[in-house]
């Protein structure tokens, strides 16, 4: 009886939506599926039972036997002490897993078990990667521009942007900008529903969020949690773990899905949960925050802090009036749990999800982006360059140092001339231009990783692809390159006063912009791989100061030992190149003065061959384009890094994972693994059950 | 009041015969023998903050006018929506406000003004800054050799150390590390508790905690808590700004004070606030934590969020019937409560508890003027201990470099191996003492994040007084002086073994000891840099630029009587060790030796015509006077390291006080200052897991 009540405007809510999605959300769902009337998510999981292999071959069951859904028009929030199994709940319904978790039972979208395509269930994470120069709105339709397809007309797309803008409460920041480091922005609880607004731009109909209030005051939270229970009025689907609500934030729930050690707590009305603690016998005391007293029932850290509270402080507990005092939360849990499985919360749910595993509903797919290829690589690197250009660490603060640094080697160098000193002081110069001051490169690497990780964010919601995130880049880049490159190339060779002529200034200024250019994507290609800033630039340093080692600088190429040095190593290093074509671009066609005025002049071809040693015989324009090489190897490392990342790494993480478990399992019974796990669900392709 | 006595009488009693082992009974024992006549009674009165604003725009009064007071054996918190002053309020008691906000009204320990700064209180911030190589013991025992008067025999020291690892609950994990970005510490609750067992380590009477459960998960607030009320009970004053609590934590504070705009919502004890609220017309929902009911009711933030829900999305037409506020401004409550509030029964019970306090005359407390009590050799040889440890167990301070080094310098002593004595020897063994004198140096940057650590550990405990600059200094000296020792020795060792310098033992030590002075003022100038420079990535390239003009003023890129006289020549390549070290380096290695000439009948080059023709280095002083020199340096780096944190130190109250007359007095020729939404200070409340660590860059 009581089930068919709380059913009801549910119901009915989801009725009065059905029909009345927003015109927009209309304008885009028209598209993909025909009858617009029913592009609801229905969301149902059954006996979900996720297992991780730890690193010694144990596994360990995250959650066990779970079943609940989720209805179009509701709001549910999963919540639960830390390390319940929340996040794990959200990723596996997601099908976000790590590959090494395995996971068993059914995920039901609209009654099929479906994998879950990008665009149909938009994810938010928990920390938001956002580009800190642009401002909301930028953000918003850039994205927005990125993704919708290339034919919907521009107006539309701007409706789209605004709407959503408004939908989201932003409109009184919506110029502002996102803020960085230098910048100062908006609000932490304005970032977040930014985040969100991103992912609702493609109107999903299921939208999962992990922990969507955590770090924002309690006025945010509330606005956040009201906004998400807005989208859900909209028909859609909003599932959020939520830790730690507020009085005010918990009343926003529909539904609550409470975990305790991956087992189910509660699931039902959030409304009702008040009674289903009175009835187990955990009454919540007055004037407290229901939630505050769900989890102190099922939240086991406060039976240690207990203990240790007994054990050390001289415990004065004055006051009473705990239910929990004389039962251990282990035990509440317990208690808890096995009432829940006789409640009638318990068969409601189990008969419901059983009737929506009937119900086949419309398939609702949607991959990712719709925008073409060269669309996203437009936009992105209108993006990535109005970033550049507002972001004051990226190149500005570069060039400022470039040209303090270009200015002290003018200085010092002054009018180098063509005296007998001034041939090692020539080759000194040009080796200090290519060696230290590509060197100062490294100052851009902080921005590489917040652009990486605004990628990584992008790139698993399946905004664009990364041959067109590496072609942004490098496009979008070579302005400003070129820019500092000029400019202090200029200092540098005019005050030097080196050899004279257009074309020699010409050569001087392109190789050192090859040189930058290089360094920078060899650099975007360690960005890629190491995580951590200060080993990024440790490793760094430490490349470039075995190039410039072998460079033919410090040791003369004949001299450099023949077996690793030599051969592979000095054809690697940039500098080597670069330093071949210098030398010879400058010194060629000059003549020196020799040690006492009465020896005839040194010529630069000698100084050349017999001094520096090098190659005359090769142009120096084919070094400049050995170098220019460099830069289209070093991007497609950096592409390849990136898709290996991506592919590779799940893959064979996956495979040690069941290889390890194997191994532990082999020669006893093996139907201790679970079905499905001949294969492990991965980032990309997930099948939420396979054969059993 | 005479409950509250009573109950504190009880404590010591039970206290006095805590059969644990010695704990509990020697804690006393400590610094501050008698307890009772030592409690603090803290008042407050018509206390305003303000902050001018630089120009002529309008001046933000952070506090209005407060009057409060806080006693012995409770616990006070500090509550209100972010921006509220609760911060400034805490700062303004502990006298540690800001430079540039100006104070007025009285705060009255025991009847008497007192300064409270450096020391003579304990102030747990809301960031934990902890040696993460250290164990919880480890990191107490260290805090109190530094602290604790030297005439405490060990054992009194060792009960001292307990008894408070006892009072935090921290027995668990004691002889567990902290934790830093590499190696797996303890949780985020458990630091916080260090950091307050740190503070009462030293028995202070009085205890302030900014925000001390942000970040943690709901059981370990809870134990923060609790820890907190134990500490109180023990007679001391405790006075805690807090941020949303939850219900069990709220419960657990004795008196409130709620602020909103820098104005008393209410003041009084917590279990009449909800009476307080209901008499004002806004009662606290049954099913709801009282302490999100007043944040609501006094939260504009709310306000906004109502106006653009109600503006922007379609509302909802379902009731919101949970919550009697939706059609009343935030506002508009606020203004009612500060208003009834003016009148209530807690105020006038306030206003004459603060009469009867500030009333207290001659009480025999003296408050120390330093925190630390230990002699300075004590400190010195605590601190080195401490330093050396914490260098020894940080990957990242020294081993990692001793790693690279070790690697940088076999790829040298491969590239240039067994260099011989051919003509293009010459010019190679000039760059190879070029390239380890500034390449190698050059990797001391690596260190650069564990000194900005050092620095944050310093200035935190350098605010709360534990000892002095030169004992810093020193300390930090001595302790890398082993590291330093074997950096050098090592990378020497390889590169001059395998690229078979001239030979020699005492060559071989003089190439040694340049590369250690090298390294050592190398590591003075970045330390320097640390100290003047707060944020890592500014550091960093302030560092590389300082290293790449001296790279290029040592006389190995351009000789040094070609560089440019007026800047470079002389002040510059003066004062840089890279030109000592080469022009020694050269010194040390040339000398003596028999090069080929250009082609095969050429005649010898002898070391002395290279020296004197080819680098064009004067050889009218000895090697031993170039090292001399870099040692020099070194001295005098260090010594400017010392007054720079001296003179951050000495000049800052000095100008402080200087711009807070200036501006009261201008203050008193402006007739008005207009009231303005305060900054908000803490935009984002991250989790503690989030903030260790150095994956951002971005602090």
């Amino acid at each position: 009886m009581e089930i068919e009540e709380s059913k009801g405007p549910v119901a009915s809510n989801g009725m009065i939506i059905g029909g009345g999605l927003s015109p927009l959300s209309e304008s885009i769902w028209k598209e993909k599926s025909n009858d617009v009337g029913d592009v609801s998510a229905k969301l149902a999981w059954k006996d979900l039972t996720v297992m991780v292999t730890l690193s010694n071959g144990e596994t360990q069951n995250v959650l066990e036997g779970l079943t609940g859904y989720a209805e179009p028009g509701s709001f549910t929030a999963l919540m639960g002490p830390s390390g319940s199994g929340k996040s794990t709940l959200l990723d596996a319904l997601s099908s976000r897993l790590a590959t090494n978790a395995f996971l068993s039972g059914n995920v039901f979208l609209n009654g099929r078990k479906t994998k879950l395509s990008f665009g149909t269930a938009a994810y938010v994470t928990q920390d938001d990667n956002l580009i800190g120069t642009l401002t909301v709105r930028e953000t918003i339709s850039y994205s927005a521009r990125l993704r919708l397809p290339d034919k919907m007309a521009w107006r539309d797309k701007r409706a789209l942007v605004e709407s959503t803008i408004i939908e989201m409460g932003l409109q009184d920041c919506a110029d502002t900008v996102i803020g960085n480091w230098h910048l100062r922005g908006i609000s932490g609880g304005e970032k977040r529903r930014v985040s969100i607004a991103l992912e609702i731009l493609m109107r999903p109909r299921l939208l999962f969020l992990d922990e969507p209030t955590s770090g924002l005051d309690s006025a945010s939270a509330f606005f956040v949690t009201q906004t998400l229970r807005g989208l859900s009025r909209d028909g859609r689907t909003v599932i959020a773990s939520i830790h730690q609500p507020s009085s005010e934030v918990f009343e926003l729930f529909d539904r609550l899905y409470l975990l305790s050690g991956g087992k189910t707590v509660y699931f039902g009305l959030a409304s009702e949960a008040y009674e289903f603690f009175a009835q187990a016998g955990f009454p919540c005391p007055a004037l407290r925050n229901p939630s505050d007293h769900f989890l102190r029932c099922i939240n086991s850290d406060f039976d240690k802090v207990k203990a240790t509270l007994k054990g050390s402080m001289k415990l004065r507990f004055e006051s009473n009036d705990d239910p929990l005092e004389k039962v251990t939360t282990a035990e509440a849990i317990r208690a808890l749990t096995d009432y829940y499985c006789t409640s009638q919360y318990y068969y409601a749910a189990n008969q419901k999800v059983e009737e929506m595993a009937k119900v086949k509903g419309t398939v609702l797919d949607s991959g990712g982006s719709q925008a073409s290829f060269f669309m996203q690589t437009l936009m992105l690197t209108k993006r990535s360059f109005v970033n550049m250009s507002r972001d004051f660490g990226y190149y500005w603060l570069r060039l400022v140092i470039y040209v303090l640094v270009t200015v002290c080697i003018g200085t010092i160098y002054l009018n180098v001339g063509t005296g007998y000193n001034s041939i090692l002081a020539r080759g000194a110069c040009a080796s200090f231009v290519f060696g230290f001051v590509t060197f100062m490169s490294i100052g851009g690497f902080p921005s590489f990783v917040e652009d990486m990780k605004v990628f990584q964010r992008e790139r698993l919601n399946g905004h664009y692809g990364v041959t067109a995130f590496v072609i942004s880049n490098t496009i979008s880049a070579m302005p400003f390159l070129i820019l500092i490159t000029f400019i202090s190339g200029t200092i540098c060779y005019f005050m030097v006063r080196l050899h004279p002529g257009f074309m020699h200034y010409l050569f001087f200024v392109l190789c050192l912009y090859a040189s930058v250019t290089v360094v920078e994507s060899l650099m975007m290609a360690i960005a890629s791989v190491v995580p951590n800033f200060l080993m990024g630039i440790i490793i760094g340093a430490g490349i470039q100061g075995i190039f410039m080692l072998v460079s033919g600088y410090f040791r003369l190429p004949n001299d450099i030992p023949k077996p690793v040095w030599r051969y592979p190593m000095s054809y690697i290093s940039f500098h080597f190149w670069a330093l071949q074509g210098q030398y010879q671009n400058d010194l060629k066609g000059l003549m020196f003065d020799n040690q006492t005025p009465d020896l005839p002049q040194i010529p630069g071809e000698y100084v050349l061959e017999y001094v520096f040693q090098i190659t005359v015989t090769r142009s120096k324009w084919i070094n400049l384009s050995v170098i220019f090489s460099m830069i289209i190897i070093y991007r497609i490392i950096f592409f390849l890094m990136i898709k290996i990342n991506e592919d590779l790494t799940p893959w064979v993480r996956g495979y040690l994972a069941r290889k390890r478990m194997k191994q532990k399992n082999g020669g006893q019974n093996m139907t201790v693994a679970p079905y499905g796990l001949t294969q492990s669900p991965s980032l990309r392709t997930y099948v939420a059950d396979s054969k059993k | 009041m005479n409950i509250q006595v009573g109950n504190n009488h009880g404590t010591m009693a039970a206290r006095g015969d805590g059969s644990d082992e010695g704990g509990g009974g020697s804690l006393s024992v400590g610094p501050s023998r008698s307890m009772k006549e030592r409690a603090c009674y803290l008042v407050w009165q018509d206390l305003r903050v303000m902050l001018p604003s630089s120009g002529d725009g309008p001046t933000k009064r952070l506090l209005n006018g407060l009057n409060g007071f806080a006693e012995p054996g409770r616990i006070m918190a500090i509550m209100g929506p972010s921006g509220s002053g609760k911060s400034t309020l805490l700062d303004a008691l502990a006298g540690r406000l800001a430079k540039n906000v100006v104070m007025s009204g009285n705060i009255l320990l025991n009847g008497e003004k007192k300064n409270l700064s450096y020391g003579a209180v304990a102030y747990v911030t809301q960031e934990d800054v902890l040696l993460g190589t250290l164990t919880v013991r480890e990191t107490i025992t260290y805090s109190a050799h530094l602290r604790l008067p030297s005439t405490l025999t060990k054992e009194e020291i060792e009960d001292t150390i307990e008894g408070t690892i006892m009072e935090m609950g921290l027995e668990d994990c004691a002889d567990r590390m902290i934790g830093n970005w590499h190696l797996r510490g303890i949780s985020g609750g458990e630091k916080k508790r260090l950091s307050i067992a740190l503070e009462i380590l030293v028995r202070p009477r009085l205890l302030f905690l900014d925000e001390p459960t942000s970040g943690l998960d709901s059981a370990s607030a809870f134990f923060v808590a609790h820890a907190l009320k134990s500490v109180a009970r023990d007679g001391r004053t405790v006075i805690s700004s807090i941020h949303q609590p939850s219900s069990e934590v709220f419960a657990l504070f004795d008196d409130l004070f709620l602020l909103s705009g820098g104005e008393t919502v209410y003041f009084g004890e917590t279990k009449e606030a909800i009476e307080f609220f209901a008499e004002s017309g806004f009662p606290c929902p049954i099913k709801r934590n009282p302490s999100d009911h007043f944040l609501r009711c006094i939260n504009s933030d709310f306000d906004i969020v109502t106006t653009t829900l109600k503006g922007s999305s379609r509302i909802y037409e379902e009731q919101e019937q949970s919550d009697p506020f939706m059609n009343l401004a935030t506002a508009e409550i606020k203004a009612r409560l500060v208003e009834k509030y003016r009148w209530s029964k807690q105020a006038a019970k306030a206003r004459s508890k603060i009469k009867q306090l500030s009333a207290i005359r001659g009480s025999e407390i003296s408050i120390p003027t330093s925190a630390s009590q230990a002699g300075w050799s004590k400190q010195l040889t605590t601190l080195t201990r401490r330093s050396f440890v914490n260098m020894s167990r940080d990957m990242g301070y020294y081993w990692l470099r001793i790693i690279i080094y070790l690697v940088v310098s076999i790829c040298v002593g491969t590239i240039f191996y067994d260099v011989g004595t051919s003509y293009t020897a010459i010019l190679a063994r000039g760059a190879c003492g070029g390239f380890i004198t500034g390449f190698m140096t050059f990797m001391s940057i690596g260190s650069f994040p564990s000194f900005i650590e050092d620095m944050k550990i310093f200035t935190r405990e350098r605010l709360n007084g534990y000892y002095g600059v030169g004992v810093f200094i020193l300390a930090n000296f001595l302790s890398s002086f082993p590291f330093l020792v074997a950096v050098s020795f090592v990378t020497g060792t390889i590169a001059w073994n395998m690229v078979k310098f001239n030979h020699g033992f005492l060559r071989y030590v003089f190439y040694c000891l340049n590369l250690f002075g090298s390294i050592a003022v190398i590591e003075s100038c970045m330390m320097i840099v640390a100290s003047l420079v707060p944020n890592f990535l500014m550091g960093l390239v302030i560092g590389a630029g300082v290293l790449g003009v001296m790279m290029m003023t040592s006389g190995f890129f351009r000789q040094l009587p070609d560089l440019p006289k007026p800047f470079w020549r002389y002040p510059v390549s003066y004062l840089n060790y890279g030109s000592w070290a080469i022009q020694g380096g050269y010194k040390n290695d040339l000398l003596n030796l028999v090069f080929d000439g250009l082609a095969p009948g050429d005649p010898k080059i002898t070391g002395e015509e290279v020296i004197t023709k080819l680098y064009r280095l004067p050889l009218s002083h000895s090697k031993w006077w170039d090292l001399f020199a870099i040692y020099m340096l070194l001295v005098s780096y260090r010594t400017i390291f010392f007054l720079i944190l001296k003179l951050k130190e000495r000049a800052m109250p000095f100008f402080q006080s200087l711009y807070t007359r200036r501006t009261i007095h201008r203050l008193k020729r402006r007739a008005s200052f207009v009231k303005f939404p305060s900054s908000r200070r803490y935009q984002t409340l991250r989790s503690l897991s989030s903030q260790e660590g150095l994956s951002s860059p971005i602090p």
